[in-house]
């Protein structure tokens, strides 16, 4: 038994499962017409007279914010209401590999979309010429962007046993991500929200209990260092570093088609700090 | 098997002072017993006695907040021997949970390749097809499985590695009495070359399939000892109401 036969073999289930069952394609068809929608069907993209996808992927973050919690709202939320987490986790498997098998069969659920929206590219090829380059960096973009969105949303599906809460979670994780660095308020509400998420952890990490408590101080914490810092003339660092995770900020180069080493880092590093918090999570069973 | 037998085996599973504690409430307290090697033991208790939390432990699934559980000279609680003892190690978790959307056939291939049974995959599965008795539903989505047929899924993937030890949560639940029937003969048959600990609130079980027996009321060990130990001149009945009236006693 090795971990890569662990990994290939939950990956294999969750694709399964979501491509297998007629809701995962409703999500499938929704999040493919949103793409084109968004795509063509705005003033903007036929009166700047261009063959690229600007206009996508100023509403792509928002799109993904729905979609990807759609696919990851039953990865773990399901195991726990129908008690497959104790078959799982009994079976010789490690938390990571575990962890890291249903990332990568969301992973794959998201790419399939991803494949079928191409058809974005094929119709811009048809009224125009495209830039195959600029294609490639926007796609590779929206793969990145939405690599991180699964790790969030697979967060937001280990607090509970709910698929309506799973989703609701995941997609205010995802939401946090779209709105940081919008406007100076929401970068610094996402942080007081960030930093009272992290304190729910720590707390219940160390005291394996009452996780409000840890959550509810650092807020408060967030609250003073946004407020007070403001006044004591401290600037806007707060949300000025809370601004810093907006995916949309990080996605911009791509959309011109660049490849920035500083943003790729931030959607593969997010996405494995995701996948760590998912790892913590799982061993929660053992506090 | 007389008591002199039991003691000339080895210990395969033992649990060391075993506490559960959530919050306030103590869902275990201080529990110990030892299964020897080769026998069925079964775990006997009220609803809400500690029997799955116990298992719970023992399988790796929750760590105990103290005391010590060894399965196999392996301790669970520890990340890479929980690995090895899961290797070795069968078990079928309360209310026998499986994925509604696979068929047992996909759900057995899909136990295989995470225990990496390989090419005797195919050979695995038509053994414990036949030993659980669920041919005829192979195909069929486990959403669509009775109660009974589940479990015997459940029962199955447990047995599909061939374990040494085998750990079941109130494998009968559910069961009709002629499906109970045949699970009981199975543990049977199963107990002649492994060791089995299985929970039950089933009186008659205990004496239909059991060696020894381990009584627990309130998260409190009552009794452990052969089933003959447990009789003591009364019924298996009688002394089960003697034991849990007094740990109820203790526990107020």
């Amino acid at each position: 038994m090795s971990a890569s036969a662990v990994i290939s073999a939950l990956f294999r289930k969750e694709l399964r499962s979501f491509l297998g069952n007629p809701t995962g394609y409703v999500f499938l068809t929704l999040f493919i017409v949103a793409s084109a929608a968004a795509a063509f069907l705005t003033d903007s993209f036929f009166s700047r007279n261009l063959a690229d996808l600007a206009t996508l992927n100023r509403w792509m973050p928002a799109i993904l914010m729905f979609f990807v919690p759609a696919i990851t709202m039953g990865l773990w939320a399901d195991e726990r209401s129908t008690g497959t987490d104790e078959l799982l986790l009994t079976l010789p498997v490690r938390d990571g590999e575990v962890v890291l098998g249903k990332f990568l069969g969301a992973l794959g659920v998201y790419t399939v979309g991803l494949l079928f929206s191409l058809v974005n590219v094929v119709v811009l090829a048809y009224l125009g010429d495209p830039d195959a380059g600029l294609m490639f960096a926007t796609y590779l973009g929206y793969w990145l962007m939405g690599a991180l969105f699964v790790a969030v949303g697979m967060v937001g599906s280990m607090f509970t046993a709910n698929t309506t809460v799973a989703f609701i979670l995941g997609a205010l994780g995802c939401a946090s991500l779209v709105f940081a660095g919008t406007a100076p308020w929401a970068s610094a509400i996402v942080g007081v929200v960030l930093l009272g998420a992290l304190g729910a952890l720590k707390w219940a990490v160390y005291f394996g209990r009452a996780a409000s408590i840890g959550a509810l101080l650092s807020a408060a914490i967030g609250l003073l260092l946004w407020l007070g810092g403001a006044r004591l003339g401290l600037g806007t660092w707060f949300s000025d570093f809370f601004g810093s995770v907006g995916a949309p900020s990080h996605f911009a180069s791509f959309g011109d088609g660049v490849l920035r080493l500083g943003d790729i880092a931030f959607f593969v590093g997010g996405t494995a700090v995701a996948l760590y918090l998912c790892t913590i999570l799982i061993s929660r069973r053992h506090w | 098997m007389t008591k002199q037998d039991l003691s000339s085996r080895s210990v395969t599973i033992r649990a060391e002072n075993l506490s559960k504690i959530y919050g306030d409430f103590a869902a275990l307290h201080s529990v110990s017993f030892s299964v020897r090697q080769g026998t069925v033991a079964a775990f006997l208790g009220p609803n809400g006695a500690g029997k799955s939390t116990t298992m719970k432990i023992l399988t790796g699934y929750l760590a105990a907040t103290s005391g010590r559980a060894e399965v196999l000279g392996l301790d669970p609680g520890d990340p890479e021997q929980r690995i090895a003892l899961a290797r070795r190690l069968g078990y079928l978790p309360e209310n026998g949970p499986l994925y509604a959307d696979m068929t047992p056939r996909e759900t057995l291939e899909f136990v295989a390749q995470i225990r990496g049974l390989g090419s005797s995959t195919p050979a695995a599965i038509r053994r414990v097809t036949e030993q659980c008795a669920i041919g005829e539903v192979m195909s069929k989505p486990v959403a669509k499985l009775s109660k009974g047929y589940r479990q015997r899924v459940g029962m199955a993937q447990a047995l599909l590695h061939d374990p040494e030890v085998l750990i079941f949560d109130e494998p009968t639940s559910g069961l009709d009495p002629l499906q109970i029937r045949e699970v009981r003969q199975l543990i049977r048959e199963l107990g002649r070359s492994k060791t089995i600990l299985l929970s039950t609130h089933i009186l008659q079980e205990v004496e239909a399939v059991a060696s020894e027996v381990i009584v627990v009321g309130e998260g409190r060990l009552a009794f452990a000892g052969t089933i003959d130990e447990l009789r003591a001149n009364s019924t298996v009945e009688q002394r089960f109401y003697e034991l849990m009236d007094k740990k109820k006693k203790e526990a107020a």
